[in-house]
């Protein structure tokens, strides 16, 4: 048992470790795998604000994925071809302006989504966020203008001013900043008096409420941040993949980031980053030997889920966290 | 007299078959304790919880601070100033004693939503958190979590909320129930002060404390106020000591 913030810096240290050593050895492919985790990571640590902070246990955050997705696509595309989006915006791929774009697209996403699926709670609302993930998925493969079923091609990967993305170790960088800035504003989140609130209301909302708190504001307010976090995660994973189709939208998406949360630990600030790290690790050792290997991640998630209630992260580290 | 501070008219309240509020009336005045007694099951904790706002009356309306409040959420209700505490506490489990009372000050000073700087940055609000703990005697439990601490405890973290929102008015459910002797008798002496910072309306089985802290009594029984008035009055009514108090009146 370590203390829990010495286990975040090793878990963040040595990510940015294996990468180095990847890049030491010439071995492109781990960093790419790296770059993988990384942009995994952020999407889970955006759903575990909503989920592990606000209690709201979205089915749907594969909404957002794609949303942030389909943005770089939809702008890649038109910069490809020169044709501006409605006659009217040039096409980008300019990764601060994709960004931008994805991170507005997916809070407004979340804003609608969440108004309406926020109305409901428990398991209606698990069941209405992975409905509004399947209509978004289902309008995407019928989005014939971006490629329907097929999805969308990027050419080039988006660029970084003074970076090449093209080099997997400058990709793997650029992803591994956004993670680390994302993982510092929601721990600024979590000590601010916005997330004194937040955890309050999974806990206790009558509470909260009498204290003049609305808590279907406070619940919105922290799905918006955690779809427009998610939907960054998206557009880094487009860049990376330099390929965007529906499959973003599928609800395996969804459940990967919410195995990526509950595996490494539910509200706990670097659960996610574990969660994503032994899911792409899993993935490639036992995805290598065997197609089935999903049935070795469920096994451990049984586990997880029976004997660690904080994850993984819970099992590792001792440090009482607050709310 | 002045407005009272709150007034409910005509209040009525049914689930199902039963009618847990049958067209209750009462005022609240400045500076008064108002305590609401009455049988398990009169409906005590349902006007409380109708006139908080997490319950929609039936009938009737509530005044508060001279304008009507019936349609309004127990959110806006509250930010206008009703002070509520809980028949079973209702603390934030996970956390510790100066942290539910710092979310109550957050509430009250409507910076809930704010995203940055510290819960615990302003050496003034942690200092003020400490007074509202000092004030229910937990100085000494500041870093207990919610869920760890002795029943009695928690009835009083309960009160150390509703103080931290400097509210208009106190709706108390039950805030001596469990306390022990000792606790009821300091938590007495405490809310007699605290009727001149805001009046309290009191719901509370120990009759000792009733008669002691209150200038006013009504009696509630299944749903319909039997009598109201000064405890005397109340102690001498014949129906209400048929209905409801027998012998348990303190002499
Ligand atoms: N949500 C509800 N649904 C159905 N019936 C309810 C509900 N809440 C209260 N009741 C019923 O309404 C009546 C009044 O209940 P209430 O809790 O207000 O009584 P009380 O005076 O506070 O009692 P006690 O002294 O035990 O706290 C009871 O018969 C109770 O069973
Ligand atoms: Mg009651």
């Amino acid at each position: 048992m370590i203390p829990e913030r010495v286990f975040n810096w090793a878990v963040w240290g040595g990510l940015l470790a294996f990468a180095l050593l990847a890049e030491a050895l010439g071995e492109t492919y781990w960093l790419t795998l790296a770059a993988r985790a990384a942009i995994f990571a952020i999407a889970g640590v955006g759903l575990n604000l909503a989920l592990g902070n606000g209690g709201l246990i979205s089915f749907g955050h594969a909404a957002f994925f794609g949303v942030g997705g389909y943005a770089v696509g939809i702008l890649a595309t038109h910069a490809q071809t020169y044709t501006p989006l409605f006659g009217l915006i040039e096409g980008t791929q300019s990764m601060p302006v994709t960004w931008s774009v994805a991170i507005v697209a997916g809070a407004l996403a979340a804003l609608v989504i969440g108004a309406l699926s926020l109305r409901t709670s428990g398991a209606y609302f698990i069941m209405i966020t992975l409905a509004f993930g399947q209509m978004f998925y289902y309008f995407a493969v019928t989005w014939s203008a971006y490629g329907g079923e097929d999805g969308m091609s990027i050419y080039v990967r988006g660029g970084f001013p003074g970076l090449n993305t093209l080099d997997p170790l400058h990709f793997f960088g650029l992803s591994f900043a956004v993670l680390t800035l994302v993982l510092l504003l929601v721990r600024m989140i979590d000590r601010s008096p916005f997330g004194l609130a937040l955890n309050a209301v999974r806990q206790s909302p009558a509470r909260v409420e009498t204290v003049g708190i609305s808590p279907r504001r406070l619940r919105l307010a922290a799905f918006v941040v955690s779809g427009a976090i998610t939907a960054l995660a998206g557009a880094l994973f487009a860049d990376l993949n330099r390929y965007v189709s529906p499959a973003m939208f599928s609800w395996t998406i969804s459940g990967e980031i919410m195995i990526f949360v509950i595996l490494g630990g539910v509200a706990r600030l670097m659960g996610p980053v574990v969660g994503a790290l032994v899911f792409v690790a899993l993935e490639e050792l036992l995805g290598g030997l065997s197609d089935y290997w999903h049935i070795w991640l469920g096994v451990l998630l049984l586990l997880i889920v029976l004997f660690a209630r904080g994850g993984i992260t819970g099992a590792l580290t001792r440090e009482a966290r607050r709310g | 007299m002045a407005d009272p501070v709150l007034s409910v008219t005509g209040l009525t309240k049914r689930f199902g078959a039963i009618e847990a509020c049958s067209d209750v009336s009462l005022d609240l005045h400045a500076g008064e304790i108002h305590a609401l007694i009455g049988p398990n099951g009169a409906g005590k904790s349902t006007l409380i919880a109708q006139i908080a706002g997490g319950l929609r009356p039936d009938a009737g309306s509530i005044r508060f601070l001279g304008r009507d409040v019936t349609a309004l959420d127990t959110v806006a209700r509250a930010r206008l100033g009703l002070g509520r505490s809980f028949q079973v506490s209702a603390v934030v489990p996970d956390y510790s004693v100066v942290e539910n009372v710092m979310l109550a000050l957050h509430g009250r000073d409507r910076t809930a939503f704010r995203p940055f700087g510290h819960a615990f940055g302003k050496r003034a609000l942690t200092e003020e958190a400490r007074a509202h703990a000092a004030r229910t005697h937990l100085s000494d439990r500041l870093n207990v979590p919610a869920r760890s601490l002795a029943h009695g405890e928690r009835r009083r973290l309960e009160l150390a909320m509703a103080l931290a929102l400097r509210p208009r008015a106190f709706l108390l459910d039950e805030p001596m129930a469990g306390l022990g002797q000792e606790g009821a008798a300091e938590l007495t002496a405490l809310l007699s002060d605290l009727r001149d910072e805001a009046p309290i309306l009191l719901v509370e089985h120990d009759m000792d404390a009733v008669f002691a802290l209150a200038d006013r009594i009504s009696v509630l029984v299944y749903g319909r106020i039997l009598a109201t008035g000064t405890p005397d009055e109340i102690r001498a009514d014949p129906q209400v000591r048929a209905a409801y108090l027998g012998d348990e009146v303190p002499a």
